[in-house]
């Protein structure tokens, strides 16, 4: 008889990049000894420029002088793929969950990862598409949507993905999108006819899909305020 | 699939036995090889001891799950590596995996080759894809780790039970 899994998500509002790392970095240990069940995080962040461990600093296309004068910050990070954008108005999903007890490898979670972005955009009548040899991440025609960056230690999953509803695209001006030259960036607001709700509804439509295409039973929802939890 | 017809051709040319299901079977999940004269690990590492060298790689299985590595970081000779604890990374389809040490040694040579074609690891992760060699300080670890047979049901077992 299958064990039915609950997916605890906290919705987080917007964070700090540094913030929302060191809880992730805190909630993968707690999952590891399976002091925390299967975690995902729903949040926002402010304008964040970020690396993955190939630091691949030669798409960053402007000083990091002057990123900050833009209001954005830098990080390097873990996580798998190039140079990417976060801001407001775009749909960060970090899942702290343990690939082992469900027996995906990296390449069908993520795979799992780019349907969860597919499908949401299909609520809103947009045809997205994932699984692009060699280019991870989910496309409407050339154009990109949303993108993945994942580390896996010990099993356990963390950073995730980021949708754009309807980020400043501008921003993406200033690198060279997960490394890849000749294609544009897009958004949910760009590529559909609807009215888009308040971004809380996207996202807790996202966090839903994200949680039937991994399977689990129930959602426990937690609002949580990132500076009062312990990190 | 090539990889799968080069892979039993070179094991019947070693005279290993390999644990390959046939390829035909729709209901098969373990598409992968086993190899024998191998220890593996739960986390899908394998390791080959010779002498006072052991020799530590990812298993076809793991490299299979995984996708095409793009990216391998390796370890420096001297240092140590830990039973149960990442010495190294690979990266796939933009998720970052640590590899993890089956046991605990002195590291005595890394493949540089990884550096350029980290692709070795798909194409070939019992022989050209081997990741680090190593000096074990506790030969009685290898003991503890899954012979084929027993690592064959493991990778049936994970594949076939979600």
């Amino acid at each position: 008889m299958r064990i039915p899994r609950n997916l605890e998500v906290w919705r987080l509002g917007t964070v700090n990049y540094l913030k929302a790392l060191k809880l992730q970095e805190k909630l993968a240990s707690d999952r590891k000894i399976n002091k925390i069940p299967d975690t995902l995080l729903s949040l926002q962040h402010p304008p964040t420029y970020t690396l993955g461990k190939r630091r691949t600093d030669y798409n960053l296309l402007v000083p990091e002088s002057e990123l900050k004068n833009m209001g954005a910050e830098l990080h390097y990070t873990q996580r798998g793929g190039d140079i990417t954008f976060h801001g407001p108005h775009q749909a960060i999903l970090y899942p702290i969950i343990s690939l082992r007890d469900i027996g995906l490898g990296a390449r069908k979670y993520v795979e799992n990862l780019e349907s969860t972005m597919t499908e949401l955009s299909s609520l809103y009548g947009v045809k997205a598409h994932g699984q692009r040899k060699c280019e991870t991440g989910v496309w409407v025609g050339d154009r990109k949507i949303g993108a993945i960056g994942v580390r896996i230690s010990a099993g356990i999953t963390s950073h995730g993905l980021a949708f754009n509803i309807d980020p400043d695209l501008t921003f993406f001006k200033h690198i060279v999108p997960c490394g890849i030259a000749d294609k544009d960036v897009t958004s949910l607001r760009t590529e559909t006819d609807l009215v888009l709700p308040d971004d809380e509804v996207i996202q807790e439509q996202l966090v839903s899909c994200f949680a039937r295409l991994f399977g689990y039973n129930d959602i426990i929802w937690k609002d949580k305020n990132v500076i009062e939890i312990d990190g | 699939m090539a990889l799968r017809i080069w892979a039993s051709s070179t094991a019947n040319a070693l005279r290993l036995s390999s644990a390959t299901r046939p390829h035909f079977s729709p209901l098969s999940r373990c598409f992968s090889s086993v190899l024998d004269g191998l220890k593996y690990a739960h986390s899908h590492e394998w390791v080959k001891h010779e002498g006072h060298v052991a020799t530590i790689g990812i298993t076809d299985h793991a490299q299979d799950h995984l996708g095409e590595v793009v990216f391998v970081e390796l370890p420096d000779i001297g240092g140590s590596v830990t039973k149960g604890t990442g010495f190294g990374a690979v990266e796939s389809v933009k998720a970052t995996s640590d590899v993890n040490s089956p046991i605990c040694g002195e590291i005595v040579e890394v493949n540089t080759n990884l550096k350029e074609t980290p692709g070795l690891i798909n194409s070939s992760p019992y022989e050209k894809g081997w990741m680090i060699k190593v000096k074990p300080s506790n030969p009685s670890e290898l003991e503890a780790l899954m012979g084929p047979k027993e690592y064959t049901k493991f990778c049936e077992e994970e594949d076939g039970g979600h």
